[in-house]
């Protein structure tokens, strides 16, 4: 994924969660990226998936109903 | 009281902004240092922790970092009489090398491992400060390869200027050689060299 001025991240409770996420995303082949939780969200050790603005209705739906989702946030850089 | 004092040490040597930020915290509980250079960043930071401040950091770009110190209301002996000495962070004698030897980020769980590589590189990406050399051996050289999920990142690394160093060994060994995405392949000389040379160096 390249870089972007926005950008979304879709949080989660658990990293397991997050690793759920990102298994599912690779086999629809949508682009994501699994990044550490940035610093001014959380302070704690957590990871999340980055992903694009344009694809953000598509993968939350995608990922409804699988895998439990915290929060989406969209981000500039 | 609660009003925000802001010191401008910009331009200054040490220890002018760390003597400033001491004056500024004697008669202020709230205290932003602005300050040009890493000695003085860590200057002030010491100076905070002494006084027992909350301290955070934020580094605007050009150098310049940006230091919050919120102090206790009450400030005791010890603190008033804290002389601002000068401790030099060392510059570098030697390039910053980071040592990949593995495709996972410490022991334990492969699963997690994976994630934290994959955080780790993303991270160094992102750092102002970048690392000259990236050396990767064993396992470590699978993540130079087509579709390795830090691609993306080791190349806006190596697009930056940090060299990428490869073993060509263990490129050999597992047969992925020809796969080989960014970087360059490298020998054991190379690699005991930077190593030796290393001002910095650390492993994930």
């Amino acid at each position: 994924m390249t870089t972007q001025n926005s950008y979304c991240v879709i949080l989660f409770k658990a990293v397991s969660y997050a690793l759920k996420a990102e298994k599912i995303l690779k086999q629809e082949g949508l682009p994501h990226k699994l990044i550490p939780v940035p610093k001014y969200i959380s302070s704690d050790c957590g990871v999340c998936l980055r992903i694009n603005v344009d694809t953000k209705d598509k993968i939350v739906a995608l990922l409804s109903g699988k895998v439990d989702m915290e929060e989406i946030r969209e981000l500039t850089e | 009281m609660t009003e925000i004092k802001i010191v401008d040490a910009k331009n200054l040597s040490c220890p002018q902004p760390v003597i400033l930020a001491k004056q500024a915290l004697e008669s202020n509980e709230k205290v932003k240092v602005i300050v040009d250079n890493e000695t003085a960043l860590e200057n002030v930071k010491r100076l905070g922790g002494k006084f027992g401040c909350d301290v955070s950091v934020e580094a605007k770009s050009g150098g310049i970092y940006e230091i919050q110190l919120i102090r206790p209301t009450d400030l005791n002996k010890d603190q008033e009489a804290f002389s601002p000495s000068c401790i030099t962070v060392e510059t570098k004698s030697g390039p910053f090398v980071i040592v990949v030897n593995e495709d996972k980020m410490g022991r334990g769980n492969d699963e997690l491992g994976t994630v934290l590589i994959k955080a780790f590189c993303h991270t160094i990406a992102e750092q102002s400060q970048k690392p000259d050399v990236m050396i990767f051996y064993n396992t470590g050289v699978k993540l130079t390869i087509q579709n390795s999920d830090v691609l993306d990142d080791l190349k806006q690394l190596e697009s930056e200027g940090v060299q990428i160093l490869v073993c060509g060994t263990c490129l050999n060994y597992f047969e992925i050689k020809e796969k080989l995405a960014v970087g360059i392949v490298s020998n054991m000389y190379d690699i005991v060299e930077t190593m030796s040379g290393a001002g910095r160096l650390f492993t994930p």
